[in-house]
């Protein structure tokens, strides 16, 4: 209490200083007054009075300055004096303090806006509670061109619900999709299909109403749905009411029961979540009860007391069972595996080496701010020494000058996280962008009190940093500085050999950076390079899901049939219109339907993958329209009706990969495979009757598939879409085309209207953006380097430039200086260019995920940087060389 | 003139307390010679110990000043008890006492042979 009262009285003190210390000086002068007065009294002269009472004082500003520290907080007021004496210093060298704040904005604000990202995608808690509990099941099997996630089927959960008690709930998760019926407009949604337990296993509580819970489970209770937190903000605007209302999603009415709180989807978007008698298809026996029927993600909370160990271990056992007792069920040749990631793990996977990656070039970028700013300071210090010395001479201890020191380098540090904060504000908006393609997280990234206390800590170990590495002026340097004359003294090779040091691990770390942004621009261009197989000028694509593919009948299917006729009828009427086709699949998107292959005449060999392809759908005029060139044989037509001879087209992938050497024209294909009595697909034979060229679908670095196109009209409407090819300005026709397609099918969503040559650039937006983002970063690397070479050189010069003087009047010419300087750089800048190729060399490897078409290793890529960092070096050294030829002998030697 | 003593550290508060008990409000001036005549003049009480000490007191709630016409008509701070200051003056009397004792019994001649 009494502490406490004294510390705010002091506390007080410290922000209230004159008109206290002139109550002070009345207080001691009436003192003195009464002392003097007492004397006098007494019969002393007034004179000696004085002097006596002066004596007896103690002297009043010893005793004033007592009383001020016990009035304030002395350590905060010679703080603050400091303060304000690194300001004055600072503002006496704007140009050192500008360069210093900006560089390092720039390393702290790069390090500040990746950081955020890092943690708002990989390293924060999830919102789940004891998410690291939490595990992800993931099945893959084997394929040609790569292992793919296959999930589970209902009795492949029932048999780790049985035999893997350490996994102590299981989640049921089966994406899919529906209509949901407004007023005016159709919104297609993406939904999970969950079981009750589903928001129990995963940890998330509703923000309104209920989430489902087992009761929801089973056939005969009423459809429920959970809006996600993101679809309830953006269709209802947050609406409070909505908990209770009935909702028509495909033509069925079901209540919405409660709003989830925010959380990252996965295993894919969720717009809501409803319980599994929404869909048929997922109470029918087919589903609950065929081993085959794949449609079930499988996230599962370890059971309290269990470890990640004994899950693993019982997952596998588990996996074996199944394996012995069901071959039917697992082909041999797909090597069945079943993993169980951490959750979060799962959710990091695609954005973390991209993002270790960014972390990796602002760190490097820091690396290369830090070390210019030390040199700088350093530089400075050297000015400085004089004043340093004197101010030791006068009494400072060197504890008191490194606090000076550190208090100037705070301010320095401090003022260039403010700044780098604004920077790294403006580049978060930038990567969130860019981490939405890789993480389902993206939302929780901000710039929030970890990411700012990370920025300050940054500032502080630097100030730190460049406080101690800062030479102090030893005892007695004032004795040998006054017995010099006052020269400059203080520690030059340790310091040099610092500075230079510096300046290779600068260049040096400059070429690594420049060779990842390198890689990855060679990776873009090489992209850019990537035929999508289609004359791509004016294509554009409208999905039209007519057809809920889960109940699908044959009279759907001709109505449908007929609206999509009309449609494309109608749009071929439109001004400008060349070409109209209809698919089941827009060009270069993924198709969803792919099915394993028998070709007539090639026997599947056992243990060998299955032939396997792409399956679509194409109208008569849907290869001019997307632009496909045919090959060979020919295009659909009219008279390829769902009465005539099964046809098929081929691309010319499947036609190498499975019918090679062969001429596939008249050649029998058909589909096989347990997932095919799943879907209204047939398995009869079809016959080739033409070839087309290969697209590049699902992305311009996606592996090239094998496709088989159907007639339109010979199968089920299954998804569907139209490709509209016009004369101009394709994009300009989404408008009409949109129009008539919402006349005609009124309750069908349409979204996603996109030229050809928008899906193109969507596929190759997030490496762009890596590319440009690592691209600035060596950039901003190179520069800050240049400045660095011509910072130390320049130096080294002025520091000579009497040396350079006598050099000059013993009859060196200034080619002969310059060529000195240069090589002084010169080799520098080579030491660098060596340690920096082979750091490139060895770390280009772990970027090889990100790349594309170049070897990580890439000789023309590393070539490149060299010459060109050694370029820009070398322009560097440049310019301090000639000033250094310029010296005039006579002044310098006469200084 | 004998050697003046410094004031012991932790002593001046209380012999301020006790000065301003018996003579109410009183200034700096005032509590500077009532201390020094009390020691017999065998303390010396400078400005820098007096005033820092005044100043931890007043800080602390234990005394409270107020400027007021000295008795020859010159303005002067009057520092006089605060209730707390009373409390505290009673507690630091005991303590003082029991240390006193203390000290006196290891000083006092021992009996045993």
């Amino acid at each position: 209490m009494r502490q406490l009262r004294e510390a705010l009285a002091r506390l007080r003190g410290a922000f209230s200083r004159t008109d206290r210390d002139a109550e002070l000086r009345e207080e001691l002068e009436a003192h003195v007054e009464m002392e003097i007065a007492e004397y006098i009294r007494r019969g002393m002269d007034p004179q000696e009075a004085r002097r006596r009472a002066l004596l007896a004082s103690g002297g009043l500003t010893i005793a004033t300055e007592s009383v001020r520290a016990q009035r304030g907080l002395p350590w905060l007021e010679s703080i603050a004096a400091d303060t304000r004496y690194a300001v004055r210093a600072l503002r006496r060298a704007p140009a050192f303090t500008a360069v210093v704040v900006l560089t390092l904005a720039l390393g702290i604000g790069a390090n500040t806006a990746i950081f955020s990202v890092v943690r708002g995608v990989l390293l924060k808690p999830l919102p789940h509670r004891d998410g690291d509990r939490l595990l992800y099941l993931r099945h893959t099997i084997e394929q040609p061109g790569g292992p793919r996630n296959v999930s589970f089927s209902v009795p492949e959960v029932t048999d780790f619900r049985n035999g893997a008690p350490s996994l102590g709930g299981i989640a049921e998760y089966s994406p899919w999709f529906d209509i949901l019926q407004g007023r005016d407009v159709a919104t297609r949604l993406d939904v999970g299909l969950v079981t009750g337990n589903f928001f129990d296993v995963m940890g998330l509580s509703p923000v309104l109403g209920r989430v489902t819970r087992p009761s929801d489970d089973g056939a005969g209770v009423p459809p429920v749905m959970v809006l996600s937190h993101e679809f309830w903000k953006s269709h209802y605007g947050g609406d409070s009411a909505i908990v209770g209302r009935q909702v028509t999603v495909d033509g069925r009415s079901v209540t919405v029961i409660g709003v989830l709180q925010p959380a990252p989807f996965f295993p894919d978007r969720a717009d809501a979540f409803l319980n599994m008698v929404t869909s048929p298809h997922h109470l029918s026996a087919l589903m609950v009860a065929n081993r085959s029927h794949r449609m079930t993600e499988m996230i599962a909370r370890l059971a309290p007391g269990a470890t990640i160990e004994q899950a693993r271990t019982e997952v596998a056992a588990v996996e074996a069972r199944m394996l012995r007792e069901h071959p039917d069920a697992y082909d041999p040749a797909a090597h069945d595996r079943i993993a169980a990631v951490p959750f979060k793990e799962a959710l990091g996977e695609r954005a973390r080496l991209t993002l270790w990656l960014l972390m990796a070039a602002a760190a490097f970028v820091m690396i290369i701010s830090v070390a210019n700013v030390v040199n700088l300071t350093l530089m400075r210090g050297v000015r400085r020494e004089h004043e340093l010395v004197v101010r030791s001479a006068l009494g400072a201890g060197a504890g008191r000058l490194r606090r000076l020191l550190l208090v100037e380098n705070l301010l320095l540090t401090l003022l260039g996280a403010a700044l780098g904060v604004l920077i790294a504000a403006g580049g978060v908006r930038l990567l969130t962008g860019l981490a939405q393609r890789y993480s389902p997280r993206a939302s929780e990234i901000s710039l929030d009190g970890t990411v700012l206390a990370f920025t300050v800590a940054l500032a502080v170990v630097v100030a730190l940093l460049l406080s101690f590495v800062a030479f102090l002026p030893s005892d007695g340097a004032f004795a040998a500085m006054i017995s010099s004359g006052l020269h400059r003294i203080g520690g030059g090779v340790r310091r040099q050999r610092l500075q230079r040091g510096l300046v290779i691990a600068q260049v040096a770390v400059s070429v690594m950076l420049l060779a990842g942004a390198g890689l990855l621009t060679r990776t873009l261009l090489r992209l850019s390079q990537v035929d999508t197989g289609l004359r791509t000028e004016e294509v554009l694509t409208i999905p039209v899901p007519i057809l809920d593919p889960a109940r699908v009948t044959a009279a759907a299917d001709a109505a449908s049939k007929q609206q999509y006729e009309r449609m494309r009828r109608e749009i071929r009427a439109l001004p400008g219109v060349r070409a109209v086709g209809l698919g089941s699949t827009m060009p270069l998107r993924a198709s969803l339907l792919d099915f394993d292959l028998n070709v007539e005449g090639r026997a599947n060999e056992v243990g060998q993958p299955v032939p396997h392809a792409d399956f679509r759908t194409a109208s008569p005029e849907y290869f001019r329209a997307a632009g496909i060139p045919l090959v060979q044989g020919r295009e659909f037509t009219d008279t390829d009706w769902s009465g005539s001879q099964r046809v098929v087209i081929v691309n010319r992938a499947l036609a190498d990969r499975y019918l090679p050497g062969e001429d596939p024209i008249g050649k029998r294909i058909a589909w096989t495979g347990r997932v095919l009595r799943f879907t209204p697909v047939r398995n009869d034979w079809r016959t080739i009757v033409g070839i087309v060229g290969n697209t590049q679908d699902g992305g311009l670095d996606a592996r090239r598939l094998a496709v088989v196109f159907a007639p339109f009209t010979q199968e089920m409407a299954m998804l569907g879409g139209i490709v509209i090819r016009a004369d101009s300005n394709a994009a300009g026709l989404a408008g009409a085309a949109s129009k008539i397609i919402r006349r005609i099918a009124p309750g069908v969503p349409v979204e996603n209207v996109l030229t050809v040559s928008q899906i193109r650039d969507q596929s190759v937006a997030p490496r762009r953006l890596n590319a440009v983002l690592l691209s600035m970063f060596g950039i901003l690397a190179v520069l800050i380097a240049a400045v660095g070479i011509a910072g130390v050189l320049a130096f080294s010069v002025s520091a000579r430039t009497t040396e350079i003087g006598i050099r000059m009047s013993l009859g060196a010419d200034r080619g002969q200086v310059q060529r000195m300087i240069l090589r002084e750089g010169g080799v520098l800048l080579a030491a660098g260019l060596v340690t920096g190729t082979i750091g490139a060399f060895f770390s280009a490897g772990l970027m090889r995920g990100l790349l594309f078409g170049v070897d990580p290793h890439d000789a023309a890529t590393l070539v490149a940087v060299v010459l060109a960092m050694g370029a820009i070096g070398v322009g560097a050294c440049w310019i301090p060389a000639r000033r250094a030829s310029r010296i005039d002998p006579a002044i310098t030697i006469r200084q | 003139m004998p050697d003046k003593q410094d004031v012991k550290q932790g002593t001046l508060s209380l012999m301020i307390l006790t000065t301003l008990e018996v003579l109410g409000s009183l200034h700096g001036y005032g509590i500077a010679r009532r201390i020094e005549e009390t020691s017999k003049n065998r303390l010396a009480l400078n400005y820098g110990t007096l005033y820092p000490a005044l100043l931890k007191l007043e800080q602390e709630g234990f005394i409270a000043a107020e400027w007021k016409q000295s008795e020859n008509n010159r303005r002067a701070k009057y520092y006089a008890l605060t209730p707390a200051g009373r409390k505290q003056l009673a507690r630091e009397r005991r303590e003082w006492h029991q240390t006193a004792d203390l000290i006196a019994a290891f000083l006092a001649p021992k009996r045993e042979a």
